[in-house]
């Protein structure tokens, strides 16, 4: 019995955990953010507020969300923003160092080309892993 | 690039073809000889390791004196980091006839006590520790970085190599 109890103690604060954990997704809710519609059907994985920031101003675009490998110093990014900036096509950049992302604005008639992009973060000397497009 | 330490006061500037090499012309005015050198330097990365949350590299580095070529120094240095952690390690090979060969070598450890944003201030405590044979003996010294946007500057001061400066700016 007193085994029993016992390993109920020890459970009992992780089952809380989880409860609330799942109750705070369930109720965290995104209303009122911009972005609505994953081309990949992916979850959006960025903070929603920096998103919101990134976006305003923006109307009609396609952002295409990068992870990106190596990126953890602010000084060494410094090129990946220089470098995409040189595309006209280019209408917004964001580097996120916290979640390895940037975030590209682009127009929506341009079609965004991964390979593209995975060659001007290699040219910064970090590697770009995965792509997310967002229409927004 | 400005760097000044006990053995010697240097301008450097270098260009970065690709990220794998650049290569630069470097004044540096010695202060156990008392010479002035003008060099050719080239840096080469032979390793880089980048994971989600680190970067991990290992560089050569070679250089000789435009005013004599019997001066020429080559090198390794090597950095580890992540947006918290720093760890780095330097080794240099000065061969110097007209004046006198040397060898100069550190290990630097690092912390960034808050993790900013890109754009704001970036701020890391660091302790560094090097030895020079012309100086003998290791010196170890507390250092503090600072960068925001393309501007960096790094100082150190301990009492037997006195201060380390370090500017750069990325144009």
């Amino acid at each position: 019995m007193n085994r029993i109890l016992l390993v109920c103690l020890f459970i009992s604060p992780f089952t809380w955990a989880e409860h609330n954990h799942v109750e705070d997704m369930s109720e965290h809710s995104h209303e009122g953010h911009l972005h609505e519609t994953m081309v990949d059907g992916k979850n959006l994985d960025v903070n929603p507020e920096r998103f919101d920031t990134f976006m305003e101003g923006l109307t009609g675009v396609n952002v295409a969300m990068v992870s990106v490998k190596g990126m953890v110093c602010d000084f060494c990014a410094r090129g990946i923003e220089k470098t995409f900036s040189k595309d006209k096509s280019v209408m917004k950049i964001d580097v996120d160092l916290d979640s390895g992302k940037v975030m590209i604005a682009y127009p929506k008639t341009k079609e965004i080309d991964f390979d593209d992009i995975k060659k001007k973060i290699l040219a910064n000397g970090q590697n770009a892993t995965e792509l997310q497009i967002l229409e927004a | 690039m400005y760097f000044s330490d006990s053995i010697q006061d240097s301008v450097y500037a270098h260009y970065s073809p690709s990220y794998k090499y650049s290569i630069g012309i470097e004044k540096a005015d010695d202060k156990f000889s008392n010479t002035q050198q003008t060099s050719f330097r080239f840096t080469y990365l032979l390793n880089r390791k980048n994971r989600k949350g680190s970067q991990r590299n290992l560089y050569a580095q070679a250089g000789i004196s435009l005013n004599n070529s019997d001066s020429t120094f080559y090198g390794i240095h090597g950095d580890w980091e992540t947006r918290r952690l720093f760890s780095g390690f330097g080794y240099k090979e000065v061969q110097n006839k007209s004046v006198q060969d040397y060898s100069d070598q550190y290990m630097q450890l690092g912390v960034a006590p808050y993790l900013g944003d890109y754009g704001d201030l970036h701020t890391w405590i660091m302790v560094k520790t090097k030895k020079n044979s012309l100086t003998r003996g290791w010196s170890t010294y507390p250092v503090l970085k600072f960068f925001s946007g393309n501007a960096l500057i790094e100082f150190g001061y301990n009492d037997k190599t006195e201060w380390d400066l370090h500017v750069v700016y990325r144009f």
